[in-house]
């Protein structure tokens, strides 16, 4: 595999046994290349969320091999996983997952803690990204004071905090309407091209074709042959 | 850790609950257990309260309460054994009690010589400014209405003979459910109407030089008619008596272990649901990178910070409760290290449970963090 930053190769895994047994995977090779905007599409159950977790280091698959930033992560123990995970990739979530009982500023100052528990200017850090997402009145707002748009521009910048070369992104726009969403494709996009992120995004939205560098299809586990994405 | 605390306090209805959790089983479980370490102690007060070395009682005495008589040889007998420096003697029997209004009551009459140590209740060793006849009689101040003397001293009879009562004590209450009068040895057994060289409990003092159990062997071989027993064995023997082979003890002792276990039941139950609220979170924090100390750190100091704040509450809610209830239970005692070692077992509780409750989030399951 020539380009092994971000990759998973002849991926298989199951879910269950017997009859209830699921093949989530069959046998997915895929590589994303360093600064790009790749879309993973598929309908329902076709292993989108299941490629995401193997990337991001949750789950590791039953045969095949995944790399992260040249490492092959299927050797690594569960802690090393969780160094890598901390160091290099970082999540967007169609729910948020923001901390409910944490200001917004203090939600971004949580990544930072957790990535750099000794940095001393995280707040100050903190402050930077969520004005830079244009969420300076909102600082010390709560999850639920905020709209859907705004807890996921928090979630961003609480992804980038500590500066993460990749952002895997599960259905970021799901739960937004089409304005904030737009915002969303744009504020990923703008990651890639200005600051050289790989990003992945699952999700069922075509509005992301127009932003992906390129699209790829899962169905049934498998790979259907890629599409370049309109942005490319 | 200011997660931790944020968490409380944005959610306060919840750390309240859990608050009021853990404080009912600390203070369930510091009342349950005051009830028995006072019970305990109740058993053997008199036999803790004297100084002596051994204590020679008749044959299958099970408790302070329940003694036979002894002949007077025994104490010259035991007197004559090498070791054996002093000894002295001290009864308990049941007598009528005729109250300066004439009504009649059933007492524990408990009498002992005067050299049985400081803190036995006999008339010529309480501290006070007044001169006292080693005759007179004490009661304690929780029996106070059953004995119903409208000023001291007071003349009333027990078992037909005249006595006067001239003082009230403090910290003798017992469980018996009549009221205890305590006066000289020689007295009591005038009133109960011993011989004059009968003891019921002869109590010895062994010299420095001696070991105490080599001087039980030798008395036990001089005396085989008797039992021979140490106080510290005299005083578990009573104790445990008291608290296993009759209806009440082992009430209180069933209450208590009930207690204890309901309480260490209530505190894992409240943390760990506790937890289970914020399991969501504790998963997102470890998809993002988060090490399982820095999780296990957050999940911890929110349990201990609920554990402590509910053992404060329960401890300042059993202060009043016991207060009130030493008014009708005398004997209720809660000594210095029980509220500690309850308290301690809480938040031991406190941090099992949430570990246990936060295991899951430490695997995160993929399925949990990408779900909507």
């Amino acid at each position: 595999m020539p380009n092994q930053f971000l990759a998973v190769e002849d991926a298989r895994i199951s879910f269950g046994q017997g009859d209830a047994r699921v093949r989530a995977l069959r046998g997915v090779s895929v590589a994303f290349e360093r600064g790009t905007l790749s879309l993973v599409m598929g309908p329902s159950g076709s292993g989108k969320t299941t490629l995401l977790s193997l990337l991001g280091c949750l789950l590791s698959p039953d045969e095949g091999t995944v790399f992260v930033d040249g490492v092959a992560v299927n050797e690594l123990s569960a802690s090393e996983k969780t160094v890598l995970r901390r160091q290099k990739i970082s999540f967007v979530f169609q729910a948020f997952r923001l901390l409910h009982s944490l200001s917004a500023i203090d939600n971004v100052a949580l990544g930072l803690e957790i990535r750099d528990g000794k940095r001393a200017d995280k707040m100050v850090m903190a402050r930077e990204l969520l004005l830079q997402f244009g969420l300076g009145g909102k600082l010390n707002h709560e999850p639920d004071d905020l709209s859907p748009g705004e807890k996921q521009r928090v979630a961003i910048a609480r992804a980038l905090a500590g500066n993460p070369p990749i952002l895997l992104a599960d259905e970021p726009t799901a739960s937004l309407d089409a304005e904030a969403g737009r915002n969303i494709c744009q504020i990923l996009r703008s990651q890639v091209d200005q600051n050289g992120k790989t990003v992945v995004v699952v999700s069922h939205d075509p509005r992301w074709k127009e932003f992906a560098d390129r699209t790829i299809t899962l169905s049934d586990g498998q790979m259907k042959p890629q599409a370049q994405g309109q942005h490319a | 850790m200011k997660l931790a605390w944020q968490n409380i306090f944005h959610d306060r209805a919840r750390f309240l609950a859990t608050v009021l959790g853990v404080s009912f089983a600390v203070f369930l479980m510091v009342f349950q257990g005051s009830l028995l370490v006072g019970f305990l102690e109740a058993a053997s007060r008199f036999i803790d309260a004297s100084d002596f070395d051994i204590w020679i009682t008749a044959r299958g005495v099970q408790a302070f309460e329940f003694g036979a008589t002894l002949e007077g040889r025994v104490r010259e007998m035991a007197a004559g054994v090498p070791g054996v420096v002093e000894t002295g003697r001290a009864c308990m029997a049941f007598a009528v009690y005729r109250k300066p209004n004439g009504k009649q009551q059933v007492v524990a009459l408990v009498g002992a010589d005067s050299n049985l140590g400081k803190r036995f209740p006999v008339p010529e060793l309480v501290e006070t400014t007044e001169s006292r006849s080693p005759d007179s009689i004490l009661y304690d101040a929780s029996d106070r209405n059953l004995i119903e003397v409208a000023s001291l001293p007071a003349e009333v009879e027990i078992n037909g003979h005249r006595a006067n009562i001239d003082h009230e004590i403090e910290g003798f209450g017992g469980f018996l459910g009549v009221p205890s009068l305590f006066t000289s040895y020689r007295n009591a057994a005038h009133y109960l109407g011993f011989g004059p060289e009968d003891g019921m409990y002869i109590l010895l003092r062994v010299g420095k030089e001696y070991s105490v159990v080599d001087v039980q062997q030798n008395l036990r071989r001089r005396l085989p008619e008797v039992d021979v027993l140490t106080r510290e064995a005299f005083a578990h023997k009573s104790r445990m008596y008291w608290v296993i082979k009759t209806g009440a003890g082992s009430a209180i002792l069933t209450a208590a272990v009930l207690g204890f276990l309901i309480g260490l039941v209530v505190v894992s139950q409240t943390i760990y649901a506790n937890t289970m609220e914020n399991i969501e979170e504790y998963a997102t924090l470890k998809a993002l990178g988060a090490s399982r100390v820095f999780v296990a750190r957050v999940v911890l100091s929110e349990s201990l910070i609920c554990g402590a704040a509910g053992s404060v509450l329960g401890l300042f809610a059993v202060v009043p409760a016991m207060n009130y209830a030493r008014s009708l239970i005398p004997w209720i005692q809660t000594p210095w290290w029980l509220p500690l070692i309850m308290v301690g077992l809480s938040l031991l509780m406190c941090s099992l449970a949430s570990v246990a409750s936060v295991r899951s989030a430490l695997t995160v399951d993929p399925g949990r963090v990408f779900r909507a």
